[in-house]
């Protein structure tokens, strides 16, 4: 009985790798992990929104995580692959597409394993962060992954649509 | 406008028959029996007589009769008016040439109904 | 708990008041026509009679009520006006409340009372007692005839019949009034012309009348000819498994023709009608008349039929059904061309059979979602009816095309910029009748609205014959606000199309009607929502013209499959007028500005390359797909067209709510996603980003 208690405060995450850092999301909000397809480009977007792709019959955004991070680019790899998320949007669904440099594992962390996010020491902003885990020696960055794509940076996503439209 | 006249020795049937008639947009000629009715068809054709049976002078079927001998009303539409007993009467009338018969008492509408329909 | 016979009326009442409502609208317009009065007091008359059979009795009581009115409006002792018209519009929403069983049933009580205390006041005064009187023997009546039958009536007439008055034609026209009639006269009768006699009636007549009105009836018709006339009645069947009787049989059953003589005829397999008239057997007449007869048994079957084998489906079932289909031509696409590539023929045969299939399938699919746009329409007659009642102005809804289909969601959501449109134009197009009158117009204002094929659109317009718009008021306004520079040269089309921006109104006064000025961007929103355009047309003094130009189905297109360094692009084929070849040298030529030569004209066109800052390996030859959009041509440069391409147009979502000049996605025969180009959008975008660039 205790273990089950114990339990039910432990939620998994899928942890990703972009460059060096580990990055998790909540499983739950993980639909499916795709080996890369070709991803179409839409014109006028901002670049980090690389394009769109089929996922069986819906057409689903892909988004460059690491240009959304600022990190620096790389070529692709073998091990390079799609996450596809859901996630919500002013009350809305979506479902998106994210692209990680290789998925690592899936793991469960308790809520005491978990800290806030630190104020300085990394490069992402803050507000992307839903806080910090440990597995053995490495860091886990935990995305909240709604945040990533809230009004206010999709706003700006509108705005660089906008400028892109006046040229 | 079509002209239709009314034969009948009851004047409250003639009104009766004549508002009826005017309202629907008839010009209508009142005659109190068979005879004041020849006479008045002499002056004025009409196009269609609705009339009594039971009048003093001249009855309707004798009225009937010495219509359908002028040439000028050989085809006029006429149309007896009857009470449920004159069976026989009615049979007589439409020997002697009626178009048709409307049962007394009788609504204004059937009487518009039966003019509207005979009158083509 | 739900009753049958109930529902049965209220699914048949609510087409009924629909056609009421419709007809009272039409009598507005023509306020003597015998038909509709006589259409209305039928549609009251069945709803009084099978409202009492459902147990709808207060229903059934108040259609009595107004059923009166109208009967001394077709006995032609009420003139039809327009209080009545508009007291009789409102019994008529009462009854569609008290079917609908909405609202509290002692309130809908008090407005009946009401209601019929108004009408009655349109009675003639001679009149009042005689009608109330017959209120019950007439329900009663009404309860046993609902359905309709099929009647053969044969009359022939004494020959001196003309001598009693009697004229053939009111016995044929009162029949008429019972139904559907079609009358065939038997002339074979009628003597040469030294021994006919003009008095004497030479000619019979047969009758094939559909009715609900009962034998009773029909024998009423002749009661006083019954003496003086050979008359023959009969039910014909047209249950929907029997075959319609040959014309031999009908003969035969008729006593035209002798069963044996048809034996004899059929033996020798000709075309029968032709055969007895040329033998002598029958007139051509009575042939004639049993082909009639025939073919209404046959309609009537077929109206049957029809009736039985439609059925209701949500429409949620049929969207799934078009997704499936997308999904179906997605797959067959890649099946095709994956087999190109074979060599196998038994395979290519098979990918060939699914395609045509699917297609087929497609179609279908697509044909079931079209709707008459009619339906719409009627509605709009309401619509116009209150507000020109609102607006003190009179006005009449002239419909043309009612028939044409459009996909069913695009029906749906065109309703409501299309109130807009009317409102706008009722609102602040037209002109009071006293300003009408005054600048010479008939008093009536007229709003024309129509659909239209075209292609692979339909065209709807919206047209009023009022003020019309002024243009420099709206290039003024259009300055001040800052939506035009003062200088700009803009023609009358883009002058009018500022109405289209948001918060934009001319209108100097604000109704209730017709809001403050919003709106009509909303119009313009959800129009290009389901990729269409509007445009307008105006003459000042003479009226405005909108014009809404919609694909025909939202769901699958046929498209033209470009490439352009790598990247698939589709643009609709109804819009694609030709491909030309752009080496270049003429590039160079044009000294840089993007025009090419088609047959001699002179075309400008957008490098979509360089627009979508495409990069890759340059192909030696480019090729410039010339388009038609909004009336005018323009080239789209690409590196190559691919070819057509079946195109299941899938939504980009809401990251991409804000792009411009892409209007959709599809998915390829290889899988992968192709963006759909909107050809308007991008020509605009164009042509902004040159003035721009020149200015």
């Amino acid at each position: 009985m205790n273990t089950a208690e114990n339990q039910s405060e432990r939620q998994q995450y899928l942890t990703f790798r972009l460059g060096e850092e580990i990055f998790a999301v909540d499983v739950t909000q993980v639909r499916e992990i795709l080996d890369l397809i070709p991803i179409t480009r839409v014109p006028q977007m901002p670049e980090f929104m690389l394009g769109v792709i089929n996922l069986r019959g819906s057409v689903v955004p892909v988004i460059n995580l690491r240009r959304k991070f600022r990190m620096e680019q790389v070529e692709n790899t073998r091990e390079s692959c799609i996450i596809v998320l859901e996630i919500q949007l002013e009350g809305e669904q979506l479902v998106i597409g994210a692209l990680a440099d290789s998925v690592q594992e899936v793991l469960e962390l308790g809520e005491e394993q978990i800290e806030p996010a630190p104020r300085i020491g990394t490069r992402l902003n803050t507000e992307f962060i839903r806080g910090m885990g440990k597995k053995e020696d490495d860091f886990l960055i935990i995305l909240d992954i709604d945040r990533v794509f809230s009004s206010d940076e999709l706003a700006r996503v509108q705005d660089v649509g906008e400028l892109a439209e006046e040229g | 406008m079509k002209r239709i006249m009314t034969v009948d020795d009851s004047a409250t049937v003639r009104q009766m028959v004549g508002f009826t008639l005017k309202d629907a947009g008839y010009e209508v000629v009142e005659a109190e029996d068979g005879v004041d009715a020849l006479e008045k068809l002499k002056k004025t054709p009409v196009h269609m007589l609705i009339t009594d049976l039971n009048m003093p002078r001249l009855d309707g079927v004798g009225l009937i009769r010495e219509v359908r001998k002028d040439p000028a009303n050989r085809f006029i539409p006429i149309i007896m008016l009857t009470t449920e007993s004159q069976e026989s009467k009615k049979l007589e009338g439409k020997q002697a040439g009626a178009s048709g018969w409307i049962v007394k008492p009788f609504k204004p509408e059937q009487l518009l109904g039966v003019v509207k329909m005979v009158l083509v | 708990m739900s009753d049958p016979v109930r529902d049965a009326f209220r699914e048949e009442s609510a087409e009924l008041l629909l056609d009421l409502e419709n007809g009272l609208l039409e009598l507005a317009e023509s306020q003597d026509d015998d038909e509709i009065i006589g259409r209305i007091f039928r549609i009251l008359h069945t709803i009084k009679g099978s409202g009492g059979m459902a147990g709808f009795e207060d229903v059934s009581a108040f259609a009595h009520e107004i059923e009166a009115i109208f009967e001394e409006v077709r006995n032609g002792h009420l003139e039809v006006s327009r209080e009545l018209l508009n007291q009789t519009l409102a019994a008529r929403d009462l009854l569609k409340a008290m079917i609908d069983d909405e609202g509290e049933s002692s309130l809908r009580q008090e407005e009946a009372r009401q209601l019929t205390e108004a009408l009655r006041t349109f009675f003639p005064q001679t009149n009042e007692t005689a009608i109330s009187a017959e209120v019950s023997d007439d329900v009663v009546e009404s309860r046993e005839e609902t359905t309709e039958r099929l009647y053969r009536i044969r009359f022939r007439l004494a020959p001196d019949i003309f001598c009693k008055g009697v004229n053939p034609l009111y016995l044929i026209r009162e029949l008429k009034q019972l139904g559907r009639c079609r009358v065939i006269a038997q002339v074979d009768e009628i003597p040469t012309l030294q021994e006919f006699d003009a008095e004497q009636c030479y000619v019979c007549w047969d009758l094939i009348l559909l009715t609900s009105a009962g034998l009773n009836a029909i024998r009423d018709v002749f009661i006083f000819v019954e003496d003086d006339c050979e008359l023959q009645i009969d039910e014909l069947s047209f249950d929907d498994d029997e075959d319609p009787n040959r014309l031999g049989e009908i003969l035969v059953e008729r006593g035209d023709l002798s069963s044996d003589d048809l034996q004899a005829v059929l033996s020798e397999r000709h075309k029968i009608g032709e055969l007895l008239v040329e033998k002598n057997l029958v007139s051509s007449s009575s042939v004639d008349s049993a082909l009639v007869e025939q073919e209404e048994v046959r309609l009537q079957q077929k109206r049957n039929s029809a009736g039985t084998s439609s059925i209701r489906v949500r429409s949620e079932k049929l969207d799934l059904l078009v997704d499936l289909i997308g999904e179906l031509v997605t797959v067959q696409a890649r099946l095709s061309q994956n087999v190109a590539g074979q060599t196998e023929s038994e395979l290519c045969n098979i990918s060939e059979e699914v395609e045509r299939l699917t297609w087929a399938l497609r179609d279908q699919v697509l044909n079931i979602r079209m709707l008459p746009i009619g339906t719409t329409f009627s509605k709009f007659k309401r619509l116009v009816h209150d507000l020109s009642q609102e607006l003190g102005k009179s006005v009449q809804l002239v419909t043309d095309g009612a028939e044409t289909e459009l996909d069913k969601t695009v029906i749906d959501r065109l309703h409501d910029p299309l109130v807009h449109l009317i409102r706008n134009c009722i609102d602040h197009g037209l002109e009071s009748p006293q300003q009408r009158q005054t600048a010479g117009k008939p008093s009536m204002g007229t709003v024309h609205l129509s659909a239209i094929h075209a292609g692979a659109y339909v065209i709807i317009k919206v047209e009023d014959d009022g003020i019309g718009l002024d243009a420099e008021a709206l290039r003024e306004k259009g300055i001040a606000m800052g939506l035009i520079p003062a200088n700009s040269e803009l023609g009358d089309k883009e002058l009018f199309s500022l109405i289209l921006q948001p918060g934009f109104s001319t209108a100097k006064s604000v109704t209730s009607v017709s809001g403050r000025g919003v709106g009509m961007d909303v119009v313009r929103q959800e129009v290009e929502s389901l990729r269409g355009t509007i445009e307008i047309e105006s003459r000042e003094g003479a009226g405005t013209c909108f014009s809404i130009k919609l694909p025909l189905t939202l769901a699958i297109i046929d498209g033209l499959l470009v490439n352009i360094g790598g990247d698939n692009f589709v643009m609709p084929l109804s819009a694609v007028e030709e491909c030309i070849e752009l080496d270049h040298r003429t590039v160079e030529k044009a000294h840089g500005r993007n025009l090419v030569h088609v047959r001699g004209e002179i075309v400008p066109y957008v490098r979509l390359r360089d627009f979508f800052e495409i990069h890759g390996p340059l192909p030696e030859l480019e090729q410039v797909v010339i388009v038609e959009v909004e009336g005018e041509r323009v080239g789209f440069a690409v590196d190559y067209v691919v070819g057509e391409h079946q195109t299941v147009i899938k939504a980009l979502g809401k990251l991409y709510r804000h792009l411009q000049g892409i209007s959709g996605a599809t998915i390829l025969g290889d899988g992968t996603v192709a963006l759909i180009l909107d050809l308007a959008g991008l020509s605009k975008l164009a042509e902004r980003e040159e003035k721009e660039l020149s200015a």
